[in-house]
């Protein structure tokens, strides 16, 4: 298990949202590989000193997006599907977030949508400068 | 174990101590219970026990009532000790394992080695801290199903107060029913899978606690001018506070915050955003809930 994960118990975001955000981050840069075990639920519940059941809830939710697969008794592992498809999903999921955030903040300081796109643009041709 | 509180009310006289105090524990929970001092909890914890008689309600563990037999079962650390001055550390020890069948020696010994608490010290030359631990100590020692702890870090270091928070998530990993108080917000927003805020003896909030997390936001919105429009959102039922500073206004909101913060765009506003509330914001919420000026609610 080489992933350390941290939780912010002050944050107002749900601790099971910030350990499935921490996990499919994990996955989609290949930290967690394929296959790879999780820690059981009592074992990062100790580990953060959070409760456990907000652990088993976070890892409910990985299942539920194929994320994860739990195989009773043997324990919580990276699902392997014998495809790439699922790390890149994980990786849009955690893109799609930030971008949305990025985008509410631009609008709330009073951006109009051709700005937000300038900016946006400015952004794309500064992290992918190869495709300008 | 389940732990159902229904309808406790408490009076010493003509103080009313508790009233009409309802919680649902969920087996395997770890329950924070949150209040200001004086709000109840203690009194809770008696009549739950039957330390206290309560004046009316009752309290249901896996739906029968407190039966002398299933004192077995519970441990409970009180808020003032109940440790004897005069009797030396081990002496209380001795004293749980003569008094409880499932006390288990070896555990007991490795907890005290954990607070680094000398057996041979009386209790009377602890400190407060100290005696909270020999407390804890006593109550896992005997590895109850259910376990109600008033106040279990109070007075220990940091270091010591992260211990206990393990030892109640260690618990609570292995099935045990918690319910627990603490002053301090942070550890209960850590522990506990659900909460109750009492205040003035009346349970104001209870729910679990990330849902109470992802349904409360703040959505703060900022206008032209000190004259605000809130497009009917003052009285809106899933808004529970309201707070203006000049142009700047603050809506408390129970849900759909975004639709809220649209509706406020939508109602002239500069520019709006949503705020994530922690725990702590949700208690200063919900027992001072007063922020509603009056300036605004007569511009709605």
């Amino acid at each position: 298990m080489p992933a350390v994960f941290t939780v912010d118990p002050r944050s107002g975001v749900p601790l099971y949202l910030q350990i499935i955000d921490q996990i499919k981050r994990s996955v989609a840069l290949g930290v967690l590989a394929a296959g790879e075990q999780l820690p059981t639920v009592k074992q990062l519940a100790l580990d953060l000193t959070i409760n456990p059941n907000t652990v088993a809830r976070a890892y409910r939710e990985l299942e539920r997006d194929e994320v994860i697969e739990t195989a009773v008794g043997r324990g919580s592992f990276v699902r392997d599907d014998g495809t790439t498809a699922f790390p890149r999903a994980a990786a849009s999921d955690v893109a799609a977030k930030a971008l949305l955030l990025a985008v509410r903040e631009a609008k709330s300081v009073g951006l109009t949508s051709p700005q937000v796109r300038t900016l946006f643009e400015a952004a794309l041709a500064r992290w992918f400068p190869e495709e300008t | 174990m389940s732990i159902s509180i229904e309808h406790l009310t408490k009076r010493y006289g003509t103080f009313t101590a508790i009233e009409d105090v309802s919680i649902d524990i969920p087996s395997g929970s770890v329950f924070g219970l949150l209040g200001p001092n004086g709000a109840g909890k203690t009194t809770t914890f008696k009549c739950m026990l039957g330390l206290a008689r309560p004046t009316s309600g009752r309290t249901r563990f896996d739906g029968a009532v407190l039966a002398p037999a299933a004192f077995q079962n519970i441990a409970y650390v009180a808020e003032r000790s109940v440790l004897y001055e005069w009797l030396r550390a081990g002496d209380h020890v001795e004293m749980q394992r003569r008094a409880f069948s499932r006390f288990d020696a070896g555990r007991a010994k490795q907890l005290m080695d954990l607070f680094a608490l000398d057996p041979r010290k009386r209790v009377g030359s602890l400190s407060k801290g100290l005696r909270t631990a020999l407390s804890v100590v006593l109550a896992f020692s005997i590895d109850p199903e259910i376990m109600i702890l008033d106040e279990p870090t109070s007075g220990l270091d940091p270091l010591n107060a992260r211990a206990v928070l393990k030892l109640i998530i260690e618990a609570a990993a292995r099935g045990k029913t918690i319910l627990f108080s603490s002053h301090q917000i942070g550890q209960v927003e850590r522990a506990a899978d659900h909460i109750a805020i009492l205040q003035h003896g009346k349970v104001v909030l209870t729910g679990p606690v990330d849902d109470l997390k992802a349904g409360s936001k703040i959505v703060e919105a900022i206008f032209e001018s000190e004259a605000v429009a809130l497009g009917g959102l003052g009285v809106d039922h899933r808004v529970s506070r309201v707070e203006q500073t000049g142009r700047i206004v603050r809506l408390t909101v129970s849900a759909d915050s975004d639709s809220i913060a649209q509706q406020l765009s939508a109602a002239g506003a500069q520019s709006v955003r949503v705020v994530d509330l922690n725990l702590e914001d949700i208690f200063v919420n919900a027992v001072d809930p007063a922020g509603v000026t009056a300036d605004v609610v007569e511009r709605v």
